[in-house]
């Protein structure tokens, strides 16, 4: 119960900051994905059924605030705990360096998938815009990700 | 690597049904959410509207002294304007034009923005309790800002022109000349399906045009800043300065239609 209130209200701490990040920290108007890192986080430091109701619950809130009618995020955000559950038993993933590359790889395929979703409902976008809003989130994503990890592993005591 | 058991496929079924269903209650989880948030984002909206105040002191003093400077400049020019304003509304009046009715607003503070970057959008602290309602089209003093595409009952979210789902009819002030401005993500607009011995050069004002069943007719959309040919050769494309600076964009007005 303790752990759920602690997940509830981080959750709640990190969507408010993804959401009010201030514009002078953003890079090319990218922020990163808090939300991500966290739901991510939580496969390394809790068990996996509270990871992926934690990821559901993160990939829900962003949804929540996003224009698309469609809950993408929290499918991805549940796909994506799932197969770093499966990564972790495959390999050791101890190494901060291991979690900052899964961090990155996860970062790259999310946005991968939102941007080709805009692109399949016909909107246009430019091909540098398009990998500006893939590779830059993508690494402001992973660069903030260390900063989520620790508290990750404070609130699993 | 990854080996799937039956125990396994039907867990990620299991999930599936899940994460299905939650998307087909989304909309009520996505007011309770907006909803529960409202309160705090609009904390730290005025916390971080007080704290750039202090850092940015000088700059907002010497901003003052240039503010102040052209105010005094502008209330000369609008006293002889008034007297033009007048004469006009008597030359109208005898020439029997219907008055346009003014347009009315509802004052609105952006509290939130797009958590991701492949969307452009804010959250607004105004809902259905104040009258927004979806579809509703938002301004500022600058020019267009979005339309409003979802409305809570105390805040709605607003999708800004820059957007690529936006298709904006517009139309270039000086010739008249008709295209879609859409939005890209980037900072500026492209306007569309311009044909090739289209009046249009850079500086034109561009807006909305009364072809629009969305917006209404006039509102100033950007300014041209470059003009290229489509890769098929059949059309011309122009990228369009928004006049409102939508990154850091705070307040808004929602007009009333």
């Amino acid at each position: 119960m303790k752990n759920w209130l602690l997940i509830l209200s981080t959750l709640i701490g990190l969507a408010t900051l993804q959401l009010s990040w201030p514009a002078p920290l953003k890079i090319f108007n990218a922020n990163p994905d808090f939300l991500l890192i966290f739901s991510v986080s939580l496969v390394f430091y809790f068990n996996f059924k509270i990871a992926l109701v934690s990821g559901i619950l993160a990939g829900l809130l962003k949804d929540a605030f996003l224009p698309s009618a469609l809950a993408i995020n929290t499918a991805s955000f549940a796909v994506w705990s799932y197969f770093t559950f499966r990564l972790s038993s495959q390999i050791s993933t101890e190494n901060d360096y291991v979690r900052l590359v899964i961090i990155l790889i996860i970062a790259l395929l999310n946005n991968a998938v939102a941007g080709i979703q805009i692109l399949s409902s016909g909107s246009f976008i430019p091909v540098g815009i398009f990998l500006r809003n893939l590779i830059i989130p993508s690494v402001y994503t992973m660069a903030l990700s260390p900063l989520v990890f620790k508290l990750t592993k404070k609130i699993s005591g | 690597m990854f080996k799937l058991s039956r125990k396994t496929i039907i867990n990620f079924v299991f999930i599936a049904c899940a994460v299905v269903l939650i998307s087909i209650f989304s909309p009520f989880l996505k007011n309770s959410a907006q909803k529960t948030f409202n309160p705090h984002l609009s904390l730290i909206s005025l916390l971080k509207r007080e704290c750039a105040g202090i850092i940015f002191y000088h700059r907002n003093m010497v901003e003052l002294a240039r503010l102040k400077n052209e105010a005094e400049n502008l209330r000369r020019n609008l006293f002889d304007l008034r007297e033009v304003g007048q004469e006009n509304i008597r030359l109208k009046n005898l020439l029997g034009f219907k008055q346009k009715s003014p347009l009315r607003l509802i004052p609105a503070r952006v509290i939130a923005r797009s958590p991701d970057s492949w969307s452009s959008s804010v959250i607004i602290d105004k809902g259905r309790y104040n009258g927004v309602r979806p579809g509703m089209v938002a301004i500022n003093n600058l020019g267009l800002v979005g339309r409003v595409m979802e409305s809570s009952e105390n805040n709605s979210k607003i999708l800004l022109i820059n957007d690529p789902s936006q298709g904006i009819s517009s139309i270039v002030q000086r010739s008249r000349q008709e295209g879609l401005v859409s939005g890209s993500l980037g900072a500026n607009l492209i306007m569309r399906y311009l044909p090739p011995e289209a009046q249009i050069s850079p500086g034109d004002i561009i807006i909305t045009s009364e072809l629009s069943q969305v917006y209404p007719k006039g509102l100033l959309v950007g300014k041209v800043i470059n003009i290229g040919k489509e890769l098929s050769g059949l059309s011309r494309y122009a990228v369009v300065k928004p006049a409102v600076e939508l990154s850091t964009i705070e307040e808004v007005f929602v007009i009333v239609p």
